[in-house]
């Protein structure tokens, strides 16, 4: 017997719920060289901007305990460059999600408004982590009425799926869920990474070239858990959920608190193979358990609670 | 470029803090291409460390490293018999020239990728000097390996304590007003530049392997940038190692 693995984010069916998380993977063709991506559930390509990003001063990667800090600063070759590389996926015959990055509500919008024709492109990720530049740096996820007028401007724009994607460092992330599905979100995804920042104790100067960086890999996995299971517990959309997941217990683990897909990240780099590995395990699991699909574990844990 | 398991067939230390780890398998890698190998079955290191390949053929990987930090510590724990996961060959390799002589210059570890480079320059039938640099005699590892492939073959220390005293450069320097080549090179980076800068002078092509701290080691993750004589940004891990001097110092 064999278990129906197919997931619905939005309008997309999902083959498998499993997807590389976007910045982990390009845009495909250095993982295509060890398996073929036409096993995944759907591919995210890195986050673009309008017009080419050169990105941050080096060092951009630390590691630290069971993770790593990245500051990439969104390195990207701008929204034309990037539909030409995301045309180059069409034949994996998979969805390609597309994330989207700006310092303002126009740039989002032209960078959708760029890829609107690539067919290739089947749904936008709207990384809303990225600083707003009209409101001095803060972050357009930190608001929630700055979510609402982001993705209704956005949603106006595409009848493709549009996934909102959450930054987790914030006070309290049910009213940016809300206001992401009110504004015509189709799904949600969760988490990116968590601020932080290393120290050379030698040196006596950071780490990072950019001080800052974003804190990823199995160090974040309790955290990414618990924002999962309270987002799709406030809302009703689809969440896609992703921090630390480098095994099949730990995709299994998410889509128990409620994910309805799941995102791989920084295993790839450990493990270039994660995501087919991830995927057969799923597999193994339901059938050990007597599941039929995928659908039938989404949020199951809650239904226990502890016990 | 694959993932595979390699059982260690060897761990031989060959000089203070530095090893000469043998694994099983074959691997059809160019000289000065590198693989990431696992150094912890747990999450705790979390990446996998860079090493270029020191040798290797269809049956088995030899690198060779200096214990610098944690995971190089447990990687020099491990034991004949034990299971390690590699991920490779990876990145550009040096360019094998058509014709002519080479002038192969190490400064310390930066030997290491440059064994297998001098193998495959002898098997081409090239005429070859190779220059040995390090801090002092101890950190010149494996000496006679090296000089058994080549035809000119010259030392440095900075210390004095083994062949000439000084930076390896000055042998370079040296050498290519009597004898014209391609340079290549690795070693640490102000070495490298000097060197790419003695070569620009005889008008010698020259190739330089850098190093980066690293992420995913294979192109995608874009961590492991440094920036270009053009300003513009590479990655080491896939454009490189190995650059042309000219694209990655400026003149
Ligand atoms: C392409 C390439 C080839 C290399 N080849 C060799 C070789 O043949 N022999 C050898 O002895 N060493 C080599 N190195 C350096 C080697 O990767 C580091 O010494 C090793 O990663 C140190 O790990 P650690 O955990 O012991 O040190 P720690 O300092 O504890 O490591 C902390 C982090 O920094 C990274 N890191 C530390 N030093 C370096 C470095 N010099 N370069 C890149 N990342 C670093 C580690 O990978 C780790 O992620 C190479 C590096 C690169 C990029
Ligand atoms: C090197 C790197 C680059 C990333 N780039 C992006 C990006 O461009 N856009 C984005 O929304 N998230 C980006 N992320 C965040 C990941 O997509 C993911 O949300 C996060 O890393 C948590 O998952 P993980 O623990 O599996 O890596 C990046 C993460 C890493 C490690
Ligand atoms: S280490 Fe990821 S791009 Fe080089």
């Amino acid at each position: 017997m064999t278990v129906d693995l197919s997931v619905k984010i939005g309008k997309l069916i999902l083959k498998n719920p499993v997807m590389p998380a976007s910045g982990c993977f390009g845009y495909g063709e250095e993982y295509a060289r060890f398996f073929n991506l036409s096993r995944l559930g759907a591919i995210v390509v890195k986050g673009t901007t309008m017009r080419p990003r050169p990105g941050n001063k080096p060092p951009r990667i630390a590691e630290t305990p069971a993770g790593i800090l990245n500051a990439i600063g969104l390195q990207n070759p701008g929204a034309e460059e990037a539909r030409l590389r995301i045309g180059q996926l069409a034949g994996y015959g998979i969805p390609v999600i597309v994330n989207v990055a700006g310092n303002s509500k126009e740039e989002y919008l032209q960078v959708i408004q760029t890829l609107e024709k690539e067919e290739a492109a089947s749904a936008y990720e709207i990384n809303v982590s990225c600083p707003n530049i009209k409101a001095g740096g803060l972050s357009f996820g930190t608001d929630p009425g700055v979510i609402y007028e982001l993705v209704s401007l956005l949603r106006a724009a595409t009848k493709k799926t549009l996934i909102v994607k959450l930054s987790p460092n914030v006070t309290d992330i049910t009213p940016l869920a809300r206001a992401a599905e009110d504004a015509g979100a189709d799904a949600l995804s969760l988490i990116n990474t968590l601020v932080g920042t290393a120290i050379d104790i030698q040196k006596r100067r950071p780490l990072l070239g950019n001080v800052t960086g974003g804190l990823s890999g199995p160090a974040v996995k309790p955290v990414a858990l618990h924002f999962v299971w309270q987002v799709s517990d406030a809302v009703k959309l689809p969440v896609i959920g992703m921090g630390g997941i480098s095994s099949a217990e730990d995709a299994v683990e998410f889509l128990l608190a409620g994910a309805s897909a799941v995102a791989i990240g920084t295993a790839n780099f450990v493990n270039p193979l994660v995501c087919p590995e991830v995927i057969d395990g799923i597999a193994a699991y339901l059938q050990e358990n007597n599941f039929n699909s995928v659908g039938e574990i989404i949020g199951l844990a809650k239904k226990g609670k502890a016990g | 470029m694959r993932k595979q398991a390699m059982e260690i067939v060897q761990q031989e230390k060959v000089g203070k803090d530095i090893y000469r780890l043998t694994l099983a398998g074959g691997l059809a890698a160019v000289p000065g291409q590198f693989v990431q190998v696992g150094v912890s079955s747990t999450a705790d290191p979390l990446l996998k460390r860079p090493f270029s390949i020191h040798y290797c053929n269809g049956s088995r990987l030899v690198l060779l490293y200096q214990v610098t930090g944690r995971g190089t510590n447990l990687l020099a724990a491990k034991k004949e018999g034990e299971i390690l996961e590699v991920t490779g060959p990876l990145g550009r390799g040096f360019p094998l020239p058509e014709e002519g002589r080479a002038v192969v210059v190490a400064g310390g570890m930066g030997a290491a990728p440059l064994y297998y480079l001098l193998h495959a320059l002898k098997s081409a039938g090239r005429d070859v000097t190779f220059l040995y640099g390090a801090r002092t005699a101890a950190a010149l590892v494996l000496q006679e390996q090296y000089r058994s492939l080549v035809r000119h073959y010259a030392a440095a220390t900075d210390d004095g304590s083994f062949g000439r005293q000084g930076p390896v450069t000055e042998l370079l320097q040296e050498e290519l007003s009597r004898r014209p080549g391609v340079v290549f090179a690795c070693g640490p980076e102000p070495m490298l530049r000097g060197a790419a800068a003695i070569a620009a002078g005889f008008n010698s092509r020259c190739f330089v392997s850098l190093e980066a701290r690293m992420a995913c080691g294979v192109g995608a993750c874009l961590g492991c940038v440094i920036p270009g004589a053009d300003g513009r940004y590479r990655r080491v891990c896939a454009d490189g190692p190995v650059f042309a001097a000219e694209e990655v110092f400026p003149a």
